[in-house]
């Protein structure tokens, strides 16, 4: 297996796409997906802590289950953001974040 | 260098590759699809590091039902019309702060210590293990998580619906 910085260093090149994604895009639901990718990001982070932290944290693996409640939580949060996304061209034309500035003043 | 490491390495390029396509693709299609590809190569990692559960899970989850719903919210507000204006105007400040970050998390990742198992002694970790805990140790988060998303789904689907009087 490849030592432990190497995997946490590609998750935080994978975070770092994901910041930049979320930044740049406009259409919101490119945003959602950059967004999957930082929690892809620090799911992987959570992975390899408890893989590699087994023995040394007394043989417990809290880090999948997180990664599992990840996946969990993210499927929920596409299901809502998607369902306010299609609701917001409906009701504004655009998906792009930065045409909509109702609250703005 | 073992043959795992070199199977990680190759992973590890991909999803980095196919993560910058979702980020800089012209066509927002193209993105979703490029997004396909870094999640299989996360569920790649994930079996690296002998964790198969979370790779099944992984690619039946995000391979199958979210990308399902970015492909049909992209296609419910029509993104491919204008691809003129996918990016916004700060794209120079963006790419600073992430390289930023970026430097911030390897400086940090080189210069710590971490007490970990020689990566060579680490013990594949079989499925019952992960199960027993999720329904002991875990079991009230688990029901939770599951009402989460089961108030989650209604949500989508009352969001979603047209307004009284509209179309």
């Amino acid at each position: 297996m490849p030592p432990l910085e190497h995997v946490l260093v590609v998750s935080a090149i994978l975070f770092s796409i994901g910041v930049y994604g979320v930044l740049t895009r406009r259409n919101a639901v490119n945003i959602l997906m950059s967004v999957e990718l930082m929690l892809n990001a620090v799911s992987i982070n959570m992975v390899a802590f408890a893989i590699y932290g087994r023995v040394a944290f007394d043989n417990t693996f809290t880090g999948i289950i997180f990664a599992f409640f990840i996946v969990v939580v993210a499927a929920a949060e596409v299901a809502l953001a998607l369902g306010i996304v299609v609701r917001l061209f409906r009701n504004r034309a655009t998906a792009n974040v930065d045409e909509v500035n109702l609250l703005k003043w | 260098m073992s043959a795992t490491e070199i199977v990680f390495y190759c992973i590890a390029f991909f999803m980095i590759v196919s993560g910058l396509g979702v980020v800089l693709a012209r066509n927002i299609v193209h993105s979703a699809l490029a997004l396909i590809l870094a999640l299989g190569a996360v569920a790649g990692v994930y079996v690296i590091l002998t964790v198969e559960f979370l790779a099944l899970t992984q690619l039946v989850v995000y391979g199958g039902a979210v990308i399902m719903l970015v492909l049909f919210a992209l296609m419910l507000t029509r993104a491919r019309e204008r691809p003129q204006a996918l990016f916004g105007k700060n794209r120079p400040i963006a790419f600073v702060i992430a390289a930023g970050l970026l430097t911030a998390f390897v400086a940090g990742i080189v210069a710590s210590e971490w007490a970990t198992t020689n990566p060579d002694d680490i013990e594949p970790l079989p499925f019952q293990e992960i199960g027993d805990v999720l329904f002991s140790a875990w079991a009230v988060p688990f029901e939770v998580i599951s009402v989460v998303l089961v108030i989650a789904m209604a949500g989508a689907i009352l969001l979603s619906q047209p307004d009284q009087g509209e179309q």
